[in-house]
């Protein structure tokens, strides 16, 4: 009996080896070896000679004076999620509600279209938006100029408007994920709480509040947590849109503002410290979220 | 299924997945079923370099039947950051070719081997001293191109004779800048350029008296040339209206492809483009600035192989061999022929092409007139401070006064977090 536990045992071990050995070298190690990083001084002059300082990177971190200043860069990278995951959620949902409707044909034809954006290479999106920003070419000043007989925007080379334009791209690419997730809860809900909810009188409303809502919220915390810390994390839109943080470093991200500390001047140690700093931030976050959403309730019970 | 038949199924899968990995990864220098000792060089060429390179591979490998050489492009940055990545990791290409700033911080980084004691005194005498770059007393790449300049480069149909000054560039800009179908919009513009990287305003800095260091290595930014070289670029766009309001490359690139610009700042590396796509293009010298006598005077680098530090011994001894081919009079001139690029070897810059080809020859007046790039690591934060402030007057958002200011401050501070 003992001999028939072990060898169980052994057999469950084998079936995890495999995996915990890929998320041992691509996530575990990495992010221990982060953390060492982020204690030392390794950077472009001690490349080979870095040694653990301590906490020092982090203090610079929150304390040195930088271009862009990290408190600025932090509270955009705040509104670019909040305003982005809004969006995401709010167009996402209400695309589901309306696809979800027995009475809509061509379902399968409207549903490729939305899903569209998603589909397409973003580096591609983001590059062919670039180019709709313009102030003279650029299709949106045509149509705002042509059409609606408005001033054309300078919409990449003021810091507001290029923030906007990269938020414009970026809720344009993200909606159709959290629509196809909306959807998929939407189709998984027993069609009887509706008829339920009509022969009682309930009205559009109430039944989207008491059944809708509470019933699609399972899927979607995780969902909206997820697009989170996607979007918290996005490099590729800010970078190609504005060009590496254009005008003039006003568009840059945390995630950006990491990536040229550490890839562009070499500045490793400080790099990790920063990306620790994100990463703490993004697991209060989540934990905060999860907890205050019950997202792991058991909304039949 | 019992416990026992499940051990085994799962013993064998893991057996299965063992093996194969190793007969993947076996030997990362040969591939799996191919004996011959493998070269990659890693570089970020464009697509018609890649095709020419891979060319001279070919030719290359059938001289040598136990090498097969690869090519991977990069996009310079990654090509940067990924070969530091892998070369301190022990890994990486035998050979990365790019630009000579490279040199400087892969130097640092004790990630690309000195040259001078692997290749003859005889054969370096060969190559045009600028194509050889020494860093800190070693030579550490050696270049089968030279240039990686900007010129001026004008539609025939629209500009027949270049201008030569600042005021004819005005005189010529003026004249090409028109609302071709009357909605009070400009259609075509006299010049264009990328104005969102401060390298395209080098030339202007140096026409006015600038320049962006001293011997030293310190930012020399708040100087009298980057405010007059702001002064002008912004008269060109808001006063003379010769210039698009916006544009980055390819805004700029497209309106000289579609003749909406008669002329184009750009780089050596766009002419065979032009071309390629109908243009009947001119290159010329960028021009004089007439207050100060001073030529534009864009920056020149080679571009060219090194060494990785972590190369053995016996794939040295191939990797030189293969640089020596590729830096050959033959190869040089195959690159040369197809898309005018300036080769380093003194044969190859003496022959009937180079001298009669129109094209080659305004090149070589824009490289002697060019200053080189410099080598040092701390160039990267002189263009990263120089980037915000050149936007911003741009945008119309400050000075040049203040510009040229925040610059040098910014520099200062960028060099001093880089060494700290």
């Amino acid at each position: 009996m003992q001999s028939q536990t072990f060898r169980h045992r052994v057999f469950l071990f084998i079936l995890v080896a495999p995996a915990f050995v890929v998320l041992f070298g691509v996530v575990i190690y990495p992010f221990f070896y982060n953390i060492v990083l982020s204690l030392s001084n390794m950077n472009l002059r001690h490349i080979r000679d870095w040694r653990i300082i301590g906490f020092g990177q982090y203090v610079k971190v929150f304390t040195e004076p930088s271009q862009p200043d990290f408190y600025v860069v932090f509270v955009k990278t705040v509104i670019w999620t909040v305003v982005n995951l809004f969006f995401h959620v709010m167009l996402g949902v209400f695309l589901a509600l309306v696809l979800n409707q027995k009475e809509i044909r061509g379902k399968a034809i409207f549903r490729a279209i939305l899903v569209l954006p998603w589909a397409v290479p973003q580096l591609i999106v983001a590059l062919t938006w670039r180019g709709m920003f313009n102030y003279e070419y650029g299709s949106i000043n045509l149509m705002l100029t042509q059409w609606f007989n408005l001033p054309g925007v300078q919409w990449l080379r003021q810091p507001l408007e290029a923030f906007i334009a990269v938020i414009i791209t970026n809720v344009w690419l993200g909606f159709p994920f959290m629509m196809v997730i909306a959807l998929g809860a939407l189709q998984s809900i027993p069609h009887d709480l509706y008829e339920a909810a009509d022969i009682d009188g309930a009205s559009w409303y109430h039944k989207l509040r008491h059944i809708t809502i509470p019933l699609i919220q399972p899927v979607m915390v995780p969902a909206i947590t997820l697009g989170t810390i996607w979007t918290f994390n996005n490099l590729n839109i800010v970078w190609l849109v504005s060009n590496a943080g254009e005008p003039s470093d006003q568009t840059h991200l945390m995630v950006s503002f990491v990536y040229k500390a550490a890839f562009n001047f070499y500045r490793y140690g400080y790099g990790a410290a920063l990306s620790m700093v994100i990463f703490f931030i993004l697991l209060i976050f989540s934990l905060t979220f999860m907890r205050k959403s019950k997202a792991t309730q058991n909304v039949y019970s | 299924m019992n416990a026992r038949a499940a051990l085994r199924a799962a013993v064998g899968l893991m057996s299965a997945v063992i093996v194969l990995t190793a007969v993947i990864t076996a030997d990362g220098c040969r591939t799996s079923g191919d004996d011959r000792i493998r070269l990659t060089i890693w570089h970020q060429d464009r697509i018609d370099i890649r095709i020419i390179l891979q060319r001279q591979l070919d030719r290359f490998m059938q001289t040598h039947s136990g090498v097969r050489v690869e090519q991977l492009f990069k996009e310079t940055e990654e090509l940067r950051s990924g070969f530091i990545i892998a070369a301190l990791a022990g890994q990486g290409p035998e050979i990365v070719y790019g630009p000579s700033d490279q040199v400087g911080p892969f130097e640092l980084m004790q990630i690309i081997l000195p040259l001078e004691e692997s290749f003859p005194r005889e054969w370096l005498a060969q190559f045009d001293p600028k194509g050889l770059t020494w860093y800190k007393g070693h030579l550490y790449q050696v270049a089968d191109k030279l240039g990686n300049h900007l010129t001026l480069v004008y539609n025939r149909k629209l500009v027949p004779v270049p201008p030569a000054s600042d005021e004819d560039l005005i005189r010529i800009g003026k004249g090409l800048t028109t609302d071709l179908n009357g909605d009070k919009k400009t259609d075509r513009y006299g010049l264009t350029w990328n104005y969102t990287e401060p390298f395209f305003f080098i030339p202007f800095m140096t026409g006015f008296g600038g320049w962006i260091m001293d011997e030293a290595g310190n930012p020399t930014l708040n100087n009298r040339g980057t405010i007059d070289g702001l002064k002008f670029i912004t008269r060109l766009r808001d006063l003379e209206k010769i210039i698009p309001n916006e544009a980055d490359y390819n805004v700029a690139d497209i309106l000289f492809k579609d003749g909406n610009a008669g002329m184009i700042i750009n780089g050596d590396w766009s002419w065979a483009g032009y071309q390629n796509a109908g243009l009947d293009i001119g290159v010329a010298p960028l021009p004089q600035i007439s207050s100060t006598g001073l030529w534009c005077a864009p920056m020149v680098s080679p571009k060219g192989f090194s060494l990785n530090a972590n190369i053995s011994d016996e794939k040295k001894a191939l990797a030189l061999e293969l640089i020596r081919f590729l830096m050959s009079e033959e190869c040089q001139m195959e690159a040369t022929r197809e898309l005018y690029t300036m080769p380093t070897h003194l044969g190859a810059q003496q022959s009937d092409f180079v001298q009669r080809n129109e094209i080659l020859r305004n090149s070589r007046i824009q490289i002697t007139r060019g200053r080189p790039l410099p080598v040092i690591p701390e160039l990267r934060a002189i263009w990263d401070a120089m980037r915000p402030s050149y936007q911003a007057v741009l945008a119309g958002t400050m000075t040049p006064e203040r510009a040229a200011e925040e610059m040098q401050l910014l520099a200062l501070r960028r060099i001093k977090e880089m060494n700290e």
